[in-house]
């Protein structure tokens, strides 16, 4: 396992931030989601060494969160999720000093420096100034400084927040590279499900500090749900009681699509006889798989 | 046959290293980006002036024969001895110059951090806040000792080479040590004083009004509070009085001011203490919620 914590507690004065969270994470994109305030970013906070857990233990790399903080942090890049440069550099000088300062050779540090560049898309750019870059290159030069000393683990806290779609789809593909290609191992912290879900294999949801849910992507859809969609004809609304007294959740979408999250023992051939209940014909009924969003709104209870 | 590389991302086959001094590439980059800016330059070659004007001063002193036309006096018009070192280096116009430099090299290294959010960037990195600060702290001693230490041990060489012999020498054979030490106590009160105020606001242009304008003022204040109360005590509210008070100490001189040099030795030392204080809290890798 890369990362495993055990009864992770931390506090903002009286604020609870993360509350008994234990998790295992292997290899892979692993997303991290989950409402603001859920605790996600104080979770990698504390995987940095940048905050001290007042309870819990837990290990980056087999290396303890407490007492190893430099050497977590010599393997782990982290892009955070605000602007951040360094007034007056060019991005050679700046991603080239954040290698040194990760302990890189100079020379090498330079020579690194000039070969993520390319790698981001900063190539042609690199001996601009920062203060002239554009949110996108900003967003790409912060991939660049977290990869430049080669980390076996990525955090990335918002990667795609303030871009446009193009920009957001050229970051993802390179997260995806990254994850699935140069064996690095991606800890993906993010609002934007769709992010989460073209990239990461497994996810763990939290919720008002403590853990949802968490596992392989593929999995906690299975588990959790069976999703339904159908049309109708006739009284809708006798038709849903009927399906919520039998424990499901029904949402009618903007184009009368009504989606039926049936629990994981139920048989779908309730919904059939539900229907000859309330005098209702079904025009329509589709095994849909469930989507992230699915999966959150079932798992955080929010739509 | 040299390896033929995968164009992109390819792992780095080195292996990082434990730094002796891993504050070192923060102070390296942050002389390097103060000289980068043009007027930097000018500022700085002019800070110079006055040790460029005392070398005259001591080449006059030991060629007073060459330049009896010039200077009708007596030969004891330029007299060079420990007050003589006391006078160029504790003038206020060389301490003006100290804050000209810092105020362009050293004004934004804290408050650009804050306002551009770097500092999450450096502790992400296996670096301490004490490294972080030593290495922004080193950008100040760098050039305050290339103000102070070095000319002043450079003029203290060269009066021995214009004098031909070791008598300087082994007349004030303390003195090297009085320069180092003042010029040590120049650059931890100045490496303090401009953190502290470079850490106190986001925005580097207020940072370096700060730096001058607190200088000033405790000038000014000093003026006042004297013009009202008229005790030299009132020399501990300015910080130039407190360093050459100080300075007058350290090079074995009489006080400028009738008080104890130690009040003025701890007036520094608390605002030394004072910003060690305001530096901890403000360099923060995160901003903690309360």
């Amino acid at each position: 396992m890369s990362i495993e914590v055990k009864g992770l507690s931390f506090r903002y004065g009286k604020i609870v931030a993360l509350d008994g969270v234990s998790m295992k994470l292997g290899e892979g994109a692993v997303g991290l989601l989950g409402p603001n305030g859920a605790g996600k970013s104080t979770l990698i906070r504390i995987l940095l060494g940048f905050l001290v857990p007042e309870r819990g233990e837990g290990k980056v790399l087999d290396y303890d969160i407490r007492r190893d903080q430099a050497m977590i942090r010599r393997s782990v890049g982290y892009m955070p999720e605000s602007d951040c440069f360094v007034a007056g550099m060019d991005a050679v000088t700046f991603t080239t000093y954040f290698g040194e300062l990760s302990g890189m050779p100079r020379q090498e540090a330079m020579k690194r420096a000039h070969e993520v560049l390319f790698y981001v898309g900063l190539g042609e750019a690199r001996y601009r100034l920062l203060d002239t870059y554009s949110a996108g290159m900003k967003q790409r030069l912060k991939l660049a400084q977290a990869l430049v000393h080669d980390p076996k683990i990525l955090f990335l806290d918002e990667p795609t927040s303030n871009l446009d779609p193009n920009g957001r789809t050229e970051i993802l593909e390179l997260i995806r590279d990254i994850s699935t290609n140069k064996s690095i191992q991606v800890l993906l912290s993010s609002h934007i499900l769709a992010d989460i879900e073209s990239i990461c294999g497994s996810v763990v949801i939290l919720n008002k500090g403590r853990l949802a849910a968490e596992g392989r992507m593929a999995d906690l859809r299975a588990i959790k749900y069976s999703l339904f969609e159908l049309r109708l004809k006739g009284d809708g609304e006798a038709f849903r009681k009927d399906l919520e007294s039998l424990g499901c959740r029904v949402d009618e979408m903007e184009d009368r699509l009504i989606k039926v999250y049936m629990p994981e023992k139920s048989d779908r051939m309730d919904i059939f006889r539900a229907a000859a209940r309330t005098g209702v014909q079904l025009r329509y009924f589709v095994k849909s798989q469930t989507s992230l969003e699915d999966l959150f709104a079932g798992v955080v209870g929010v739509d | 046959m040299a390896t033929v590389r995968e164009k992109g991302y390819s792992h780095w086959d080195g292996k990082l290293a434990e730094r002796r001094y891993p504050w070192w590439p923060i102070t390296r980059t942050g002389i390097r980006l103060a000289f980068r800016k043009k007027a930097f330059k000018f500022v700085f070659a002019g800070a110079f002036l006055p040790s460029f004007v005392a070398l005259v001063g001591l080449y006059i002193s030991e060629r007073l024969e060459d330049f009896k036309a010039i200077v009708r006096s007596n030969e004891t018009l330029i007299n060079v001895s420990p007050k003589y070192f006391k006078t160029i280096f504790t003038s206020d116009g060389l301490l003006f110059l100290i804050i000209l430099v810092l105020s362009f090299a050293a004004a934004g290294l804290i408050s650009d951090d804050l306002k551009h959010n770097s500092l999450q960037l450096y502790f992400s990195r296996p670096l301490s806040k004490r490294d972080y600060l030593l290495g922004k702290m080193s950008v100040v001693f760098f050039f305050v000792l290339i103000l102070t230490a070095v000319p002043g041990l450079v003029l203290f060489i060269f009066k021995m080479i214009f004098a031909g012999s070791f008598k300087f020498f082994l007349e004030y054979p303390w003195l090297p040590l009085s320069i180092l030490g003042y010029s040590a106590l120049l650059t931890i009160f100045f490496a303090f004083y401009v953190l502290l105020l470079s850490a106190s606001t986001k925005n580097t242009r207020y940072a370096t009004i700060l730096v001058f304008a607190t200088y000033i003022f405790s000038n000014v204040l000093f003026g006042i509070l004297m013009g009202i109360f008229r005790k030299p005590a009132m020399a501990l509210f300015s910080i130039s009085a407190n360093l050459q008070q100080a300075g007058a100490f350290l090079y074995g001189q009489k006080l400028p001011f009738a008080f104890p040099a130690v009040w003025s030795f701890a007036v520094l030392a608390g605002i030394c203490v004072l910003s060690a204080v305001v530096l901890s809290r403000r360099t923060r890798s995160v901003e903690v919620i309360k």
